[in-house]
């Protein structure tokens, strides 16, 4: 059964916004990418999935359950990490973190992990906070009651390189451990480096779903080149990590996804 | 039903507001109580004389000849109207409505909890803070009356009268967490929240000029509240009082009805 599905999920907002017949699955154990620009609709889509919105057409389904009738009871098992950051001001960090642990009934069972694995120092005032410790404290809060289901939407903005590989690890070690993980972003390193398959939403329609080896794969490129002598392209192939056939040497450069992205969304337009 | 985390933060949240209005309240119905002196009850029929339509406006009519009636003269007409509004303008407006426009809503709704039970906690936290403001408000009058005029009011018609309060004030809560509920942008949320109470209000005063105005005394719920009939036992004024409740619970029921089906953009 797949752990995350939409079928032909729907919502115009007018003028060429929203989200069209968005079609797709994130299998049970698998870490998804969900990669678009700003405005794709990559946060729109999220809201379905969460049960912040109704579908117009279409539907989404968590664990089997439809995401707007069931929405309480998918959340016993899901973490979620917002795109845009926005916690209870008037708390500290570690009152948030209680006050999250005691309405939703869970004990944050991986709080102290966390918070040691993020370096957060959880006292002070949210008001206080930068963006990248809003931002950690988002992850303790989303991972803490050790969700089997994560929604993660654009979860490394703001943090540091350093925080960022954190991240990377963790979410490689959720994924060992056989959670479901929709990760969605707009980078690309961030998307190779943890997930399996990647979705390509471009202008609120998907443009692509395909293994990130398939898709490299796909934007592979093949170049033969004939040298003077065996010898010379025998160091050739050497060099350049290329394949000998007497004199001819067929070399290959993988496109990175960035380049794959740009092929998708026609040249760096952005909307 | 409701989430005991949820409501004890809203009831934190409540405090310091609760604070200020019950000291605001303890003063004036101090002050107020003091006031009764059936010889001083002359200088302030003076002052209505002198300007009737004014005094009038805020429920303050000559002639009163018992502490209770006094009382409902003078503080009945705007302070334990007012001040128990704002309350209920300002928390029913955060409740819901601010929590939704910052996006710190989002902390409520990605939980294992209902979205009813999330506006039901909402909806008894700003019940129990009129509840607070009131219980706190009657405390103070019959302390007032048993220091200064022990025996001057029947406590039970104090509590009637008061109980008549709550159910208006429990409406005009009604009102405002609909409102917030209904609009996640505090602007529309406050604009009807709090226009429609003190437009309500503002068509009171008018009402009680008298004359032409006095019609307009058909379009403002405030006209249900009669605090002078429910001390004189009038059937129809407790009939106003019952109205003002059974609409209240309506409205209450309509607002966890709007959140639990509304779309939330956070």
């Amino acid at each position: 059964m797949d752990a995350i599905s939409t079928k032909g999920l729907t919502r115009d907002y007018g003028g060429g916004k929203g989200i069209f017949d968005l079609t797709f699955s994130v299998g049970e154990g698998e870490t998804f990418g969900f990669l678009g620009p700003n405005g794709a609709g990559k946060t729109t889509t999220i809201r379905h999935l969460m049960g912040f919105l109704r579908p117009r057409a279409g539907s989404c389904a968590i664990g089997g359950r439809d995401c707007w009738r069931e929405r309480e009871n998918i959340q016993r098992d899901l973490g979620y990490i917002p795109g845009e950051i926005s916690f209870f001001n008037d708390m500290t960090g570690a009152e948030f973190l209680r006050f999250l642990a005691g309405y939703r009934g869970q004990k944050p069972v991986r709080q102290k992990e966390l918070l040691d694995r993020f370096e957060l120092d959880p006292r002070g005032g949210i008001k206080k906070m930068s963006k990248g410790m809003k931002q950690k404290l988002g992850i303790v809060a989303a991972f803490q009651h050790d969700p089997a289901v994560l929604i993660l939407d654009e979860p490394t903005s703001g943090l540091d390189p350093l925080m960022q590989n954190r991240f990377v690890e963790l979410l490689r070690e959720e994924t060992a451990r056989g959670k479901t993980i929709l990760l969605s972003s707009h980078m690309f390193e961030e998307v190779e480096r943890t997930c399996q398959r990647v979705g390509i939403i471009r202008a609120g329609r998907l443009a692509a779903v395909d293994s990130v080896e398939a898709l490299r794969k796909r934007h592979l490129r093949s170049y033969t080149v004939t040298l003077d002598t065996p010898e010379r392209a025998e160091s050739f192939a050497r060099d350049f990590g290329g394949q000998q056939d007497g004199c001819r040497v067929t070399v290959t450069a993988r496109q990175s996804l960035e380049e794959i992205f740009l092929h998708y969304y026609g040249g760096g337009e952005h909307d | 039903m409701i989430n005991t985390t949820l409501y004890l933060r809203g009831m934190k949240g409540s405090l310091r507001l609760l604070a200020v209005l019950g000291a605001v309240i303890t003063m004036y119905v101090t002050i107020i109580i003091s006031m009764y002196d059936p010889e001083l009850m002359a200088t302030l029929d003076g002052f209505v004389e002198l300007m009737p339509e004014l005094m009038a406006a805020v429920g303050m009519d000559a002639g009163a000849n018992n502490l209770l009636e006094f009382m409902i003269s003078y503080l009945y007409g705007f302070i334990l109207l007012i001040f128990p509004m704002l309350f209920a303008i300002l928390r029913g407006n955060g409740l819901v409505a601010k929590s939704a426009e910052d996006g710190s809503m989002a902390s409520l709704v990605a939980a294992p909890v209902r979205r009813t039970t999330i506006a039901l906690t909402q909806a008894a936290v700003l019940v129990s803070g009129t509840v607070i403001l009131l219980v706190y408000a009657t405390a103070v009058e019959l302390v007032s009356i048993a220091v200064m005029f022990p025996g001057e009011v029947a406590p039970g018609d104090l509590l009637q009268v008061n109980g008549a309060l709550f159910c208006l004030q429990f409406f005009i809560g009604g009102i405002c967490l609909l409102a917030s509920c209904v609009f996640s942008d505090t602007r529309y949320s406050l604009g009807f929240g709090a226009g429609l109470p003190v437009l309500a209000y503002v068509l009171n005063m008018l009402a009680n000029v008298g004359g032409d105005a006095e019609k307009a005394k058909y379009f403002t719920f405030f006209t249900l509240f009669d605090p002078s009939g429910i001390a004189a036992g009038e059937t129809a004024a407790r009939a106003g009082a019952g109205i003002l409740l059974g609409a209240g619970i309506l409205l209450y029921a309509l607002a966890v009805a709007v959140f639990d089906r509304k779309d939330l953009f956070i």
